[in-house]
């Protein structure tokens, strides 16, 4: 009687990229998995669903000729919003659950190194999230055809650009979750979504020649700190200028997007910083 | 690598100090723990609880870090999962995703080792009912018993097919029936040549298990060696069953205990279960003859691991410091 199957040796393919991939993608998978069973994704996404259709009742409150606009508007503000929430709820567990249900304890010692399994487990909430902006933007998009109007190639660059935020505020949860306890982490990463959404306005007072920023010297200070440290979310809305008929330079979006990017790959490497040192108690 | 390449796993004095509450008291989980395993030796990390063998079997799978000290696993750092792939290991009190089956929970881990869907597909159902989970393949963790999950988690430490086995606490919280099949299931990986480290805080059934025990207390070493040197000091005593005579039952109690080293160690009627230094057996049954007692049986006393673990465990944590004997600590 004997456990082994093989005589031969089993072979283990641990070394190079393509391995590493294999393990991220093992990791993603798994991520992906478990948040398909989280009953607060799924409400969420029902309830913005429903959201979205409303929006077609409360459209009719509208005039003729903002109805089109009331539905537009409405699915540029709360589709992004939706993502962030999720994004912040789950971002903010991502890794506490891991320690907390101590099954990490039995991933970390196979040969997969820490920062693949960050890499994972981000990798797996971002492509949860894009399907969570797909879903809501297929829904979205049908609405506004109930209501005459039509899915356009601008609407689509803005919710792109949005994904782009998505993922930066994914990865700030990720750097704080590696950090702190989930409530603290969640706090964290609202605290940096928001301030990052009204950077421009911090920015815009301080230029200003009256107001708390202009008069109180440590106001300013403050104001310099936050704009300093908090990524600019400002860029990836372009919802205003999208209604105001504004035309973006066509390389506005490459420039927004490199922006964001640089945003997530500086807090994924202050994630791998963190996590890989971290005692794992 | 200055070291012999049949040590698959060295500590050289290592140490954990954990910092806690707000004003980072310190705790020390493990001081200055040095030992080795050769390939193909089963040693025992034993304790009782708190004595710091989780802490010292996280660090050598690179969940923590030493404070002090280091650590070799097949010649490298624990850091290096190269290293890590040749190890199998089950976590105390495993977990895994409850939401997964066990042969998804497998799939997983044969994906981290690189394993190719051929042979994983091959390979994981044969182990699961090799380790009797053929009927619970298909059901989700929720619901399994601890023994179940423990069955899961020894699955998956031998996906890979490892050298060296790392199972922490692997016999506790299992029932007796759970047990026994345990630790024969751990029995066969050991004649199959497995090389294995595994601790426990209870020791009636590990005994047959190890070839040598590293006995932990408060985070020290109090008792490392072979198995056979450490118990065998102890058959320097024996023990000594006689029955007295049917009159001066008293008188000739009296006069056994007398002999220099005999301790009595129960009284049932007219039978008295004696216990002394081997070297006091011919004052004893001098003695014995003198009052006409009959000499029932005699026998060389082997100290049990368990009695060991008592005597020595207890003698530190009653002062507080090491005493035992340089000498003894192989
Ligand atoms: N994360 C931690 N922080 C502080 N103290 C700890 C931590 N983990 C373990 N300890 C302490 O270290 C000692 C050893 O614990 P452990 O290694 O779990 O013992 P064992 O596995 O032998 O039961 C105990 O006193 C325990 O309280
Ligand atoms: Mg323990």
């Amino acid at each position: 009687m004997s456990i082994q199957t093989t005589h031969k040796k089993l072979t283990l393919r641990i070394d190079g990229p393509l391995a590493a991939l294999g393990r991220i993608s093992a990791v993603a998978g798994n991520t992906l998995r478990e948040a398909g069973r989280n009953k607060l994704f799924f409400g969420l996404l029902g309830v913005t669903i429903l959201m979205l259709v409303f929006s077609i009742l409360l459209s009719d409150l509208a005039l003729a000729d903002q109805k089109i606009r009331l539905v537009t508007d409405f699915g540029l503000a709360v589709i992004p919003l939706v993502c962030i929430a999720t994004a912040v709820l789950l971002g903010a567990v991502l890794l506490y659950k891991e320690i907390d249900r101590k099954t990490l304890y039995a991933i970390l010692p196979k040969p997969i190194r820490r920062g693949e399994f960050l890499l994972g487990k981000f990798l797996g909430l971002s492509v949860l999230l894009f399907g969570q902006l797909v879903v809501l933007t297929v829904c979205w998009a049908g609405v506004l055809y109930l209501r005459g109007g039509s899915f356009s190639l601008a609407l689509a660059q803005a919710l792109g650009l949005s994904y782009v935020e998505i993922l930066l505020v994914t990865s700030a949860a990720l750097f704080f979750s590696a950090l702190s306890r989930p409530v603290l982490s969640g706090v964290l990463t609202m605290g940096v979504f928001l301030i990052g959404r009204i950077t421009y306005v911090i920015n815009d007072l301080m230029q200003a020649t009256k107001g708390v920023f202009a008069e109180v010297p440590a106001m300013r200070a403050l104001g310099r700190v936050l704009v300093a440290l908090v990524p600019d979310l400002s860029t990836f809305n372009i919802a205003d200028e999208l209604q105001a008929g504004v035309a973006l330079p066509p390389d506005y979006f490459v420039h927004a997007t490199l922006y964001g990017l640089s945003w997530v790959g500086f807090f994924v490497a202050l994630s791998l910083l963190v996590f890989e040192r971290r005692d794992l108690v | 690598m200055t070291q012999q390449p049949d040590d698959i796993l060295a500590l050289d004095h290592l140490g954990k100090t954990f910092r806690v509450g707000f004003w980072g008291k310190k705790v020390q989980a493990v001081r200055d723990v040095s030992l080795t395993l050769k390939r193909g030796e089963s040693l025992g990390y034993l304790g009782p609880n708190g004595s710091g063998k989780t802490t010292s079997i996280k660090c050598i799978l690179s969940l923590i870090q030493p404070t002090s000290g280091k650590i070799r696993l097949f010649g490298a750092d624990p850091s290096d999962a190269t290293a890590r792939a040749r190890v199998g290991y089950l976590p105390e009190a495993p977990y895994f995703y409850d939401y997964l089956k066990p042969t998804e929970v497998l799939d997983y881990v044969g994906k981290l080792y690189g394993l190719d869907s051929a042979t994983r597909k091959k390979r994981i159902p044969y182990l699961l009912d090799r380790l009797g989970l053929a009927h619970a393949m298909d059901r989700e963790l929720r619901g399994f018993s601890k023994g179940m999950l423990q069955r899961v988690g020894i699955a998956q430490s031998l996906l890979s097919d490892p050298d060296l086995l790392i199972y922490d606490e692997p016999l506790s919280g299992l029932d007796p029936i759970g047990r026994k099949e345990v630790r024969e299931l751990m029995a066969e990986l050991r004649r199959e040549g497995k090389s294995m480290f595994f601790s426990s805080h209870v020791l009636t059934d590990i005994e047959t298990l190890c070839d040598a025990v590293c006995i932990l207390d408060r985070g020290e070493v109090v008792a490392q060696g072979r198995l056979s040197d450490l118990l065998r000091m102890d058959k320097l005593e024996s023990e000594a069953l006689v029955d007295l005579p049917t009159d001066g039952q008293d008188a000739a109690t009296t006069r056994l205990l007398a002999v220099a080293g005999v301790e009595l160690m129960e009284q049932t009627g007219a039978m008295l279960r004696l216990r002394l230094p081997t070297d006091a057996v011919p004052g004893l049954t001098a003695a014995v003859v003198d009052v006409h007692a009959t000499l029932r049986e005699l026998s060389q006393r082997r100290e049990s691991l368990e009695e060991l673990f008592v005597q020595r465990a207890v003698h530190v944590s009653t002062d507080g410091q090491r005493t035992v004997p340089a000498s003894r600590s192989a």
